[in-house]
């Protein structure tokens, strides 16, 4: 029972996660991708693939390197492999951005870079599979969160094959006729597995964690957080080995889409239900920035559900499906991913700092070194910003939608400062700053904390 | 590796029963090199000093509906297999003191149970035990902990929602030398 380190790499994932969402804001403001290009065009898979994998799964990454650990209270197999997991992933990005843009061109000889990423992020996501798959198999049997996180893992194992299928097919490499069918009609399941498997579930297991421990409330177990987990995987089963299955026998994903969302919509629901008890049972009465703006995400989450229902009711779904994923992707994912990047990064740089020297010397409290109030603006301006963009996509006000997307840049930027001065130190009173035996944290890099 | 007989006291416990006599009795008939593997229905710490005494280590692990699987090794055993002997708590070797000092930090908001824990360590001396009850295992403060050569035992209480965890300050560093 030797307890749990700092993750060393998880300051460098953030920063590579930032970097990619801005160029992700830039892009959208300066109207490359949908909606000025179509939903399947190459410019929109740039932007989708900047922002799933750039900003979303290396943010999920580092965040499930430092926090896998402790939701199961042992060390990381490997505190070593995430930074060639990084550069792999890094490498793969891009050579898969250069693919889609070769799509463009004249010749559209995008075999080259296609067999590139494939190569580099099978192997970047494999190596971070095998790391976290080695950590919960060691600490087996698994709490529930954590199991939450292994069925995320094995959603981001089938979202990696099928992308790896499709760029191989796009690239004119896979010839094999379920590989062309797969690629025809398999994108749904892609995006299912991406968006709702590996990002939003695994999002879901540590947040029950995360809730719980920053607002002083129960740990949840009971029979609807089975629940949930139960059959939002089953709907995942069904959604993405079945749906696999019914395209190589009938060429038709819609029917076990459709079976899915029904055990999906009951897990959504078990969950919020679960959310809304963890808020009310809280001891800790005033939260902060981090809970209330997860609090907006996970509302946003709900709001984002009930408009899918909604378009689907009216027949509209397919139409708007740019508005559901966009609110997935920002409304959901990456609200919550800021918000609780602000508390990260903010309790790892002091427990970097401070933690050799608590009860030695006088140390400043986690809350020391954030500015909530400034930040909570930028953190207001982007919430906004994002349902302003959601609204414009579906009215279908493109410059609407850029001036949306300018400001959630300019919110991003705002935020992204905040954490720079948060793991500079720079809001800690001078006097407190560096007490005898404190070193100045290195801004990508979290020293050791092994004794 | 060490081999283990396997002891399921629940039925015993479940039934109302006291297992400990079952329990002597598996540990009595154990030959040289083996280790007892034991199921309960509650984390038995009390039994951790016993057969600490005794000169076996233990692990205990958490299963499904608050139930427990301890592995009970013997001394020598464990230390081959456990290749980090700085992080790991102290040998169950000997009785502990009575703590001098206790915390109840369950209500307070993180990072302070380990912030009051440490600055309290930080005020005793060599050989005293400190006792704190906080409501989740505090897997930043071991690492703390060892860094800082004290010695722990911990576990979550029958209630299973309160940790409890003996401090010894310098207890590791002292063994280490």
């Amino acid at each position: 029972m030797p307890g749990v380190a700092l993750s060393r790499w998880t300051m460098s994932y953030f920063a590579a996660a930032l970097a990619w969402l801005v160029a992700a804001e830039a892009l959208m403001a300066a109207g490359f991708g949908y909606p000025a290009a179509p939903f399947e065009a190459p410019e929109t898979l740039v932007l989708v693939h900047i922002i799933t994998i750039g900003w979303l799964s290396l943010l999920m990454c580092g965040a499930l390197f430092q926090f896998v650990p402790v939701l199961v209270a042992r060390p990381l197999y490997s505190d070593r492999l995430p930074l060639p997991t990084l550069a792999c992933l890094l490498g793969g990005l891009i050579a898969l951005l250069a693919g889609f843009l070769r799509m463009t061109t004249e010749t559209g000889a995008s075999g080259a870079p296609f067999a590139i990423a494939s190569i580099l992020l099978g192997a970047g996501f494999a190596l971070a599979l095998w790391n976290l798959g080695r950590t919960l198999w060691a600490a087996r049997p698994l709490p529930l969160p954590a199991r939450f996180v292994v069925v995320g893992l094995f959603s981001l194992a089938a979202t990696v094959l099928l992308g790896i299928v499709f760029s191989l097919t796009l690239g004119g490499l896979a010839t094999a006729a379920h590989a062309i069918e797969v690629t025809t009609h398999g994108l749904p399941i892609h995006v299912v597995a991406g968006l709702a498997g590996w990002l939003t579930f695994s999002a879901v297991g540590v947040s029950y964690r995360l809730l719980a421990m920053f607002m002083l409330a129960p740990e949840l177990d009971g029979p609807g957080t089975r629940g949930a987990f139960y059959l939002g995987t089953a709907a995942l089963a069904i959604a993405i080995p079945g749906g696999v299955a019914a395209i190589c026998a009938s060429g038709n994903v819609a029917v076990s889409l459709v079976a899915a969302s029904l055990p999906g919509l009951a897990a959504a629901g078990l969950y919020g239900r679960d959310v809304v008890h963890l808020y009310r049972a809280r001891k800790r009465r005033v939260i902060e920035l981090n809970s209330r703006m997860a609090g907006v995400a996970l509302a946003g989450l709900g709001a984002t559900v009930a408009t899918g229902i909604a378009l689907l009711a009216a027949g509209a779904f397919v139409r708007h499906l740019g508005v559901v994923v966009f609110l997935v992707a920002f409304a959901w994912l990456s609200t919550l991913g800021l918000a609780k990047l602000y508390k990260i990064v903010a309790f790892v740089t002091w427990l970097e700092c401070y933690g050799p020297v608590l009860g030695k010397t006088t140390t400043p409290r986690v809350q020391d070194l954030v500015v909530e109030g400034r930040a909570g603006k930028w953190f207001v301006l982007f919430s906004t910003a994002v349902w302003c963009g959601a609204g414009a996509l579906a009215i279908d006000r493109p410059f609407i939608f850029r001036l949306s997307a300018a400001a959630m840049l300019i919110a991003t930027l705002g935020i992204a400062v905040h954490l720079l001065r948060t793991r500079r130190l720079a809001n800690v009173a001078p006097t407190l700053r560096i007490p005898k035996g404190v070193q100045p944290p290195h801004l990508l890099v979290c020293r050791a904390q092994h004794p | 590796m060490t081999t283990y007989v396997d002891v399921d006291v629940r039925p015993t416990l479940r039934a109302g029963g006291e297992p400990f006599g079952e329990i002597m009795q598996a540990v009595n008939a154990l030959k040289p090199g083996e280790g007892l593997r034991l199921f309960a229905t509650f984390k038995p710490v009390p039994l951790f000093q016993v057969l600490g005494s005794k000169g076996y280590s233990h692990e205990a692990r958490e299963l499904d509906g608050g139930e427990w699987e301890v592995l009970f090794s013997p001394a020598q055993a464990s230390s081959a297999d456990e290749p980090s002997p700085a992080v790991a708590p102290a040998p169950a070797r000997g009785e502990w003191p009575a703590p001098v000092q206790q915390l109840d930090n369950r209500d307070l908001d993180p990072p302070e149970p380990m912030v009051r824990t440490l600055a309290a360590t930080e005020a005793m001396t060599d050989g005293e035990v400190l006792s704190a009850l906080l409501c989740r295992e505090p897997v930043f403060l071991l690492p703390e902990l060892a860094k800082r050569g004290h010695a722990w035992r911990g576990g979550f209480e029958p209630d299973g929602t309160t940790y409890k965890i003996l401090i010894r300050i310098g207890a590791a560093r002292d063994a280490a030398t």
